[in-house]
């Protein structure tokens, strides 16, 4: 009893209410320890976590390789303002405009330049194999600088003469294997539609839900091929105004000067006009975000279940927990924690997994998948949200644990 | 008035309309400071209702109830659970979080008090559970520990916030002979050198002999005879 005269301890507790941080901390820290003593069902835990989370990467990051693929061609144009038929729904089926258009802007004192830009499709003959593939052919006066798809600057003399084409690098390979071929023997003959051309160097544009592989070529030289369309009429107009100029203004005056069968758009209206065609007018990204939201539900479930018994497994000792004292409140808030706990412990190897799944799917499809800062932030937000749902469903368990049935 | 319970025309019943089966009718009892009080009588007698009610694990229906200068009539959730931060509970079943130590299961009912540090809280534990006969298992979970050793962490634990007052309920029901008198006694010695009074239900007649003051309890009355205060 000796040891016992040494204790000093107030009278009695005081009676006013922990702080909040320091309370949650504790709450935290119970969850924690809660959690690390069962492990399979911690490990359970956190596989779902991080299924979910790579499903849910894996959506985003399709959703929007297929959108940054599909307005590849959009987002190589150099130009400030640009001329489209209002019909037109997508790129990779373009309405055609009288080639006039681009020629009327020039009344304009801040229009510098305008560049008509030819777009259709035909069938290429693989240089390896002899099967055929249809392949978009982009065409222009490749020495405007109207548009900047990397490794032009290379061809551009090369494509000056005729026959001649530029072969997209990025295409998939069921195009052949052109960029070994080219390295090997220098520059060969392909075979695009009836004509046979000299393809000369290598472009960077990457296949599209709209196109598997792309070629470039002069003004001249496409109108070679596609032989039978009107000279007359064109697919796309890039203007390049003067340094300076107002560019809302000039989109104002062009409109105004303009008959109605050609809209003038910006750049960033451009881009926006292709991807708002693959968003809205087809079902990709509504599939895509209710492939999201499976994954989701499925890890929310998963969660629940693992909270659910873990608190059902200590009914007992909770129910004590409030007899000493502990309000309903913190009892919640140890199980907020441990979902919240489940949400970094899943996140963590869901994102690093993701990150090694997107550079294998890259390598396979082509598409552009890539794990960025913004899309990390999205999902981490998802995921939070989603064990915070389970948490919130499982701490209703919490009322099972009554001290007044603990006597 | 300032004795540590004091309790007055009380009144409790169990379910509504004609399924209202009374368990409590017009009890009155007063412990002192200081004081073992023995609770005993057969099951469905009321007692271990009576034990919720002091302890503020239920709500009060009617009658008068002081605890520890609280008055529990009419008292709110928030009221009854600082009042239970006052009050040591031993239950028939240790409750030990599985998951902590010893150590750690103590200091739980010390983290209440936000003016203690973790270092604090861990150095009382350890005192405490010295003060029981296990300052040598700090950091041994529940699952390594015998029953009786298991009932001694939970006496540790109740006493450890230096309570005003004692609860216990069956603390031996779970032990054998030799554990049970070691705990029960140790409980007793623990209490009377603060001076905290102890409201303890029991059946088992191997313990009465700790008791200051017996009280019998048949259908929700005090036997006449009881000693009240």
């Amino acid at each position: 009893m000796n040891e016992m005269q040494r204790l000093v301890l107030p009278a009695a507790l005081p009676a006013n209410r922990p702080p909040r941080l320091a309370n949650a901390w504790l709450a935290a820290r119970l969850a924690w320890r809660q959690l690390r003593a069962e492990r399979a069902r911690l490990w359970t835990a956190i596989a779902g976590v991080m299924f979910a989370c790579v499903l849910v990467f894996m959506q985003l990051g399709f959703r929007s390789a297929l959108f940054d693929s599909a307005t590849a061609l959009p987002q190589a144009m150099h130009g400030e303002l640009f001329l489209v038929n209002p019909m037109t729904t997508a790129m990779f089926k373009p309405e055609q405009f009288p080639r006039v258009r681009a020629f009327q802007t020039l009344a304009d004192p801040d229009v510098a330049q305008a560049v008509p830009i030819y777009l259709s499709f035909a069938t290429w003959r693989n240089p390896e194999t002899g099967v055929r593939r249809t392949i978009e052919l982009i065409g222009f006066d490749t020495e405007t600088g109207a548009v900047a798809f990397p490794g032009l600057d290379n061809v551009i003399e090369a494509l000056k003469r005729p026959d001649t084409i530029a072969f997209d690098r990025k295409s998939r390979p069921e195009f052949g294997n052109v960029p070994r071929l080219l390295a090997e023997g220098g520059p060969f003959e392909v075979q695009i539609a009836d004509r046979r051309l000299q393809l000369v160097g290598l472009i960077e544009i990457g296949p599209s839900f709209g196109a598997d592989g792309n070629a470039v070529m002069s003004e001249t030289n496409f109108r070679r091929i596609i032989s039978q369309r009107r000279a007359s009429n064109t697919d796309l107009v890039a203007l390049r105004l003067r340094s300076g100029a107002d560019i809302p203004a000039v989109q104002a005056r062009l409109r105004q000067l303009l008959p109605r069968d050609v809209a003038v758009v910006t750049y960033p209206e451009l881009v926006a006009w292709e991807r708002n065609y693959w968003e809205n007018a087809t079902p990709i990204g509504f599939i895509f975000m209710f492939g999201s939201l499976m994954g989701l539900v499925v890890g929310m479930v998963i969660v629940y279940q693992i909270l659910f018994s873990d608190i059902a497994s200590h009914i007992p000792e909770y129910a004590t927990l409030k007899a000493m004292g502990y309000a309903h409140s913190y009892l919640r808030r140890a199980v907020m924690a441990a979902a919240l706990l489940l949400a970094v412990l899943g996140f963590i190897p869901g994102i690093l997994t993701s990150v090694g799944l997107y550079h294998v799917v890259a390598q396979a499809t082509f598409l552009p998948l890539e794990m960025d800062l913004h899309r990390g932030v999205t999902v981490f937000g998802m995921i939070f949200a989603m064990c915070a749902g389970a948490g919130l469903l499982a701490v209703r368990k919490l009322r099972d644990a009554n001290p007044a049935d603990m006597f | 008035m300032t004795s540590p319970v004091w309790i007055r025309g009380l009144n409790y019943a169990y379910g509504e309309g004609e399924l209202r089966r009374p368990v409590l009718r017009d009890v009155a009892l007063e412990i002192h400071a200081g004081e073992i009080v023995l609770l005993t009588g057969p099951s469905g007698s009321g007692k271990t209702t009576l034990l919720t009610l002091v302890g503020a694990l239920r709500a009060m229906q009617e009658g008068e109830c002081q605890v520890l200068g609280q008055q529990l009539a009419g008292a709110t959730e928030d009221q009854r659970v600082l009042l239970r931060r006052r009050i040591g509970f031993i239950f028939q079943q240790h409750n030990l979080l599985g998951f902590l130590t010893a150590q750690q299961n103590v200091a739980m009912s010390l983290e209440l008090d936000p003016a203690t540090t973790e270092r604090e809280r861990l150095e009382r534990a350890g005192a405490m559970l010295a003060a029981v006969g296990l300052g040598d298992r700090l950091d041994a979970t529940p699952a390594r520990l015998s029953g009786g050793q298991r009932q001694r962490v939970a006496v540790a634990r109740a006493l450890a916030g230096n309570p005003g007052l004692i609860l216990a309920d069956e603390p031996t029901a779970a032990l054998d002979r030799v554990s049970g008198q070691e705990v029960v006694h140790l409980l007793r010695d623990l209490a009377r050198s603060r001076g905290v009074p102890i409201l303890l239900v029991t059946h088992d007649p191997r313990i009465l002999d700790i008791a200051d003051r017996i009280i019998e309890m048949e259908d929700g009355r005090i036997l006449p005879g009881s000693p009240l205060d």
